[in-house]
């Protein structure tokens, strides 16, 4: 049974406490500024999820950080993490992680710094 | 239950923005969480922060014994940059025990702005220090807390014995435009930061 820790169904079904005994069943190391979209595919498996699931799957129709969805459906972030990237496995959200190399990348950093400049 | 089916498609078929993020750390009531909420375009929100084994086995300083968990208030904005960039602001409280904790939000940032209050220097002690060790371009800014500076900034410089190549700056936390440059000042350290080390062998 453990032999399946690699399956993301099986990793959907085990409750969060379940995790730490582990080794990661799922990439669960998303970054709280990751941004999580619902797919296709999640909206219309909404009625098949429950609970946070569900809650993240209607949240997330409009796009969001990992932090976010924590706030908004008072969950820890850990567990929000767990959650996204379950989902995320299962193809019911998209998500987009940053990328290691932004603190380098100098275009990125002069279209932030454009960005800022143009507040007012 | 089939009611509340929702068989219409996702409104927006676009793929998510990319997210960069600057971290916004200080002592206690420094104005971390009014910087964020002057600048933020959406209200500031909080989550506790656990931090667990899971973060523990990224920490690359192997610091962190595996188990250690431990619950920290954050709050954080977001700034829209343009179609397809997000600039998240997050708030942490610096204290030395939740090193650990920084890395999580640390790695990846594109800085730091570490707020100070001179009436309170050492607050920001931890913080400084981290992101020195860290390496993570950062830059202090003094939130003029009644709109005048008790402190020289050369006196601030030396108390907190910050080398010349950081960044000093005053700055009001409550308002937007100022929280703006403080902003700009580190991305403009991260940029000089990201040059010197693109151009180095
Ligand atoms: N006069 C004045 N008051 C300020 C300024 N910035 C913040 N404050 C006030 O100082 C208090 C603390 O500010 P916060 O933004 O909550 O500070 P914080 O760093 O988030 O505090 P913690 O999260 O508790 O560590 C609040 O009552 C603010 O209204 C400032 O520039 N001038
Ligand atoms: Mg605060």
């Amino acid at each position: 049974m453990s032999g399946r820790a690699d399956d993301p169904d099986v990793s959907l079904l085990r409750p969060y406490l379940m995790t730490s005994g582990r080794t990661k069943p799922v990439d669960h190391t998303i970054e709280i500024e990751a941004q999580v979209m619902t797919s296709n595919l999640g909206a219309t498996s909404v009625q098949n999820l429950t609970f946070e699931r569900r809650d993240i799957i209607s949240l997330c129709r409009r796009t969001m950080s990992v932090a976010e969805v924590a706030a908004m459906l008072k969950l820890h972030i850990g567990v929000a993490r767990v959650l996204v990237a379950d989902l995320a496995a299962l193809g019911y959200v998209v998500i987009r992680r940053p990328e290691a190399e932004t603190p380098q990348d100098l275009r990125m950093i002069e279209r932030v710094i454009r960005g800022l400049e143009s507040l007012r | 239950m089939d009611s509340n089916r929702s068989a219409d498609p996702v409104l927006a078929p676009k793929k998510p923005p990319a997210p960069v993020k600057i971290v916004i750390a200080g002592g206690f009531g420094v104005g971390k969480t009014t910087a964020v909420a002057s600048i933020s375009e959406i209200p500031p929100l909080r989550t506790e922060a656990v931090m667990t084994s899971a973060a523990a086995e990224i920490d690359r300083t192997g610091h962190v014994p595996s188990k250690t968990t431990t619950t920290v208030a954050m709050d954080f904005g977001c700034i829209t940059i343009d179609d397809d960039v997000k600039l998240y602001l997050f708030g942490t409280p610096g204290q030395d025990r939740f090193g650990f904790m920084w890395h999580d939000l640390v790695v990846g940032a594109l800085g730091a702005l570490v707020i100070v209050d001179t009436r309170r220097l050492d607050d920001c002690y931890p913080a400084v220090d981290y992101f020195e060790k860290a390496g993570v371009p950062f830059v202090v800014a003094v939130n003029k807390f009644d709109g005048m500076l008790n402190h020289d900034l050369n006196d601030v410089r030396w108390a907190l014995a910050v080398s010349d190549e950081v960044p000093l700056v005053t700055f009001d936390a409550r308002e937007k435009l100022s929280v703006r440059d403080a902003l700009l000042a580190v991305l403009r350290k991260a940029f000089s930061r990201a040059q010197t080390r693109t151009a180095a062998p």
